[in-house]
C-alpha cells in the first residue's frame, strides 16, 4: 500500500513537472498578447486605429464574427479550397514523384524544369488562371495546386531515391517482380518524405490562399480581409488575420503529428 | 558425410571483371568448383578477393564476365526465391515488425497466400530461430544478433532450396556468433537445405564447413579441403580432447593453404 502510494506520488510529480514544462509554451502566448496590447495602449499603430488594432478589440470582433456565422461562412471555402488542391496536387505528384525518384533517367529529364517552375510565384500565373478557368474558385484552386505540386514531388522523388539497394536485392532474392518491389519496398520507404513534403505543401498553400481569394471570388478569408478593410471594421480585420495564423498552426500541428506516427528508425 | 552427392550449382571457368577508372581488374579468374546438394560448403579468403562476388554470381543479382554458372543444369539468369541470401549488412524493411517483414516473401508469391496462414508460417519460422518473443517488435529496436535471426527467418520463410549467406555473422559479439553457429548448424541438419557461407574467420568455416573453398588474391581457388572432422563440432563435442586435436590440426591446414598464398606475394614483391 505504501509503495502504491510511493509510485502515485511519482507519476503525479512526473505529472506536474510536464505540465510546469509545457506551460512556458502557454505563457509565450500570453506575453506576446500582452506586448501587443501595451503596444496598442500606448497608440504605437497609429492614433486612430492603436484601439482597432488591440488584440482585446480583435478577440472582441472574434467572438462576434462567430456568434453571426461569418467566420464559418468565410472559413469553410477557404478549408474547402486548401484541401482539394491538395488532394489533387497528391494525386498527380506522388508517382510523378516516384518515377523522377526511381529512375535516373527520368529525374535528368525533369530536373530543370521542375527547379525551375518550382521558383515561380503561382501568383505569376494569375492572369492566365484567369483567362483559361474565368474569375472564381476553380483559379484560385489551381493556383494552389500549382504551389503545393512542387514540394510533394521534390520530397517523394528525394525518398524514393534513396531507397537502400539492399532492400531491393533483397526483394529481388525473394521473388518479388518490379510492381512487388514498387508497392512493398519503393512506396512505404518514401511516406516518411511524402508526408514532408505534404507539411510543406500545406504551408505554402495556406500562405498563397490569402492572396490567391483576393483575386475576384466572394468568400473566404482572404476575401474578408479585403471586406473588412473596406468596411473599416479593422477590428475584424485584426481578428481575421488571428484566425487564419490558427488555422495554420492547426494544420501544420496535424502534419507533424502525421509524420511522428510514420516515421521509422534504421 | 552425404550419401548421394548431386551437384546443384556448377560453376565453370567463372570469371568476373570490374572497369575501375579505365583500368581493368579481375575480381575472379576462371573459378571452378561444384556445390553439393545438402552440403555446407564455405567459401574462405583474404578480404577482397571476390567472395561476395562469387555469392552475388550465383544469387544472379551480377553476371559472370565469361564463364557458366548452373543450377540443377540451368543457367542462372536472374535472382529467384529458389536461393535466399543473406547479406552482410542486414536487410530488414525499418517500416514493418518482425512478423511483418518475415512475411514479405508471400507477399511477392503469385498466388495470393491468406493473411492467417501467412502468420502462421511466418511465426513456425521465427519460432525456429529463438526469435518467437519478439514478433512485434521493429528493427529498430533489435541487437545485431536479433537483427541476423530475423533475416534468417524471413529468407528460410521462402523455402530456398540454397542459402548464400554473406557474412552473415560478421560484427556479432563472440557469444552471439556462437548461439548463430548452434542455430544455423541446427537448422541446415533439419531443413535438409544448401548451404553456401562466405567468411574470413577462419574458425567459423572449420566449424560449420563440410568443404572449404579457399580463394586468393588473384580471385582465383586455391583450393578446395574437404572438412573431416566429425559432427556435432559444437557444444559439448567441442570439449573433447581428440576433437580438439583435429579441429587445430585442420584449421592449420586451412591456415598454410591461406598463408602460401600470401607468401608468393611476398617472394614476388621481394
Amino acid at each position: 500500500m505504501a509503495k502504491q502510494n510511493d509510485t502515485r506520488q511519482k507519476n503525479s510529480t512526473g505529472l506536474m513537472a510536464l505540465v510546469a514544462d509545457r506551460s512556458f509554451y502557454v505563457l509565450g502566448v500570453i506575453l506576446f498578447m500582452i506586448v501587443w496590447q501595451i503596444a496598442a495602449s500606448l497608440k504605437l499603430f497609429g492614433a486612430d486605429f492603436s484601439e482597432a488594432f488591440s488584440p482585446l478589440a480583435a478577440i472582441l470582433a472574434l467572438i462576434e464574427m462567430i456568434k453571426n456565422g461569418e467566420l464559418l461562412h468565410h472559413a469553410l471555402p477557404s478549408l474547402r479550397r486548401v484541401l482539394v488542391s491538395l488532394s489533387l496536387a497528391v494525386v498527380v505528384a506522388l508517382p510523378i514523384g516516384v518515377l523522377v525518384g526511381y529512375f535516373r533517367r527520368i529525374e535528368q529529364l525533369t530536373y530543370v524544369v521542375f527547379q525551375f517552375m518550382r521558383m515561380i510565384s503561382p501568383l505569376a500565373w494569375m492572369p492566365i488562371a484567369i483567362i483559361i478557368f474565368g474569375v472564381g474558385d476553380v483559379s484560385v484552386v489551381f493556383l494552389l495546386w500549382l504551389v503545393a505540386i512542387w514540394p510533394l514531388i521534390l520530397n517523394t522523388s528525394h525518398g524514393a531515391g534513396r531507397v537502400s539497394p539492399l532492400w531491393v536485392n533483397m526483394a529481388k532474392t525473394m521473388g518479388a517482380l518490379d510492381m512487388g518491389i514498387l508497392r512493398k519496398v519503393i512506396i512505404p520507404a518514401a511516406v516518411p518524405d511524402m508526408l514532408t513534403g505534404l507539411r510543406l505543401a500545406v504551408g505554402v498553400s495556406w500562405i498563397i490562399l490569402v492572396p490567391a481569394e483576393m483575386l475576384g471570388v466572394s468568400d473566404g478569408l482572404g476575401y474578408f480581409i479585403l471586406d473588412t478593410r473596406d468596411r473599416f471594421r479593422y477590428d475584424q480585420l485584426m481578428a481575421t488575420i488571428m484566425v487564419i495564423g490558427m488555422i495554420g498552426y492547426l494544420l501544420d500541428s496535424a502534419n507533424r503529428w502525421l509524420i511522428s506516427k510514420f516515421s521509422w528508425k534504421i | 558425410m552425404t550419401t548421394e552427392s548431386t551437384v546443384l550449382i556448377s560453376l565453370r571457368q567463372v570469371t568476373k571483371t570490374y572497369r575501375k577508372n579505365g583500368r581493368e581488374f579481375h575480381a575472379l579468374r576462371d573459378c571452378s568448383f561444384d556445390v553439393m546438394k545438402n552440403e555446407f560448403l564455405v567459401i574462405v579468403g583474404p578480404t577482397g578477393c571476390g567472395k561476395s562476388t562469387l555469392l552475388n554470381l550465383m544469387a544472379g543479382l551480377d553476371f559472370p564476365t565469361s564463364g557458366t554458372i548452373l543450377l540443377e543444369g540451368e543457367p542462372v539468369t536472374g535472382p529467384g526465391a529458389d536461393r535466399g541470401v543473406i547479406f552482410q549488412e542486414y536487410a530488414l524493411l525499418p517500416w514493418r515488425s518482425v512478423l511483418k517483414n518475415v512475411e514479405l516473401g508471400f507477399e511477392f508469391r503469385k498466388n495470393p497466400v491468406s493473411r492467417s496462414e501467412r502468420e502462421a508460417e511466418a511465426m513456425k519460422y521465427l519460432d525456429m530461430v529463438g526469435l518467437g518473443y519478439a514478433v512485434k517488435k521493429h528493427p529498430g529496436e533489435l541487437s545485431g544478433g536479433m537483427k541476423r535471426r530475423a533475416s534468417l527467418a524471413m529468407i528460410l520463410a521462402i523455402k530456398p532450396v540454397i542459402l548464400l549467406m554473406d557474412g552473415a555473422f560478421n560484427a556479432l559479439d563472440s557469444k552471439t556468433k556462437m548461439t548463430m553457429h548452434q542455430e544455423i548448424t541446427r537448422i541446415w541438419e533439419t531443413e535438409k537445405n544448401t548451404v553456401v557461407f562466405v567468411t574470413s574467420d577462419l574458425d567459423e568455416a572449420v566449424k560449420l564447413a563440410d568443404r572449404i573453398v579457399v580463394l586468393n588474391r588473384e580471385g582465383s581457388i586455391e583450393a578446395v579441403l574437404q572438412n573431416e572432422l566429425p559432427r556435432p563440432r559444437l557444444g559439448s563435442a567441442a570439449r573433447d580432447l581428440d576433437f580438439h586435436h583435429r579441429f587445430i590440426e585442420f584449421r592449420e591446414t586451412v591456415m598454410n593453404v591461406i598463408k602460401k598464398d600470401a607468401g608468393l606475394r611476398t617472394c614476388a614483391i621481394s
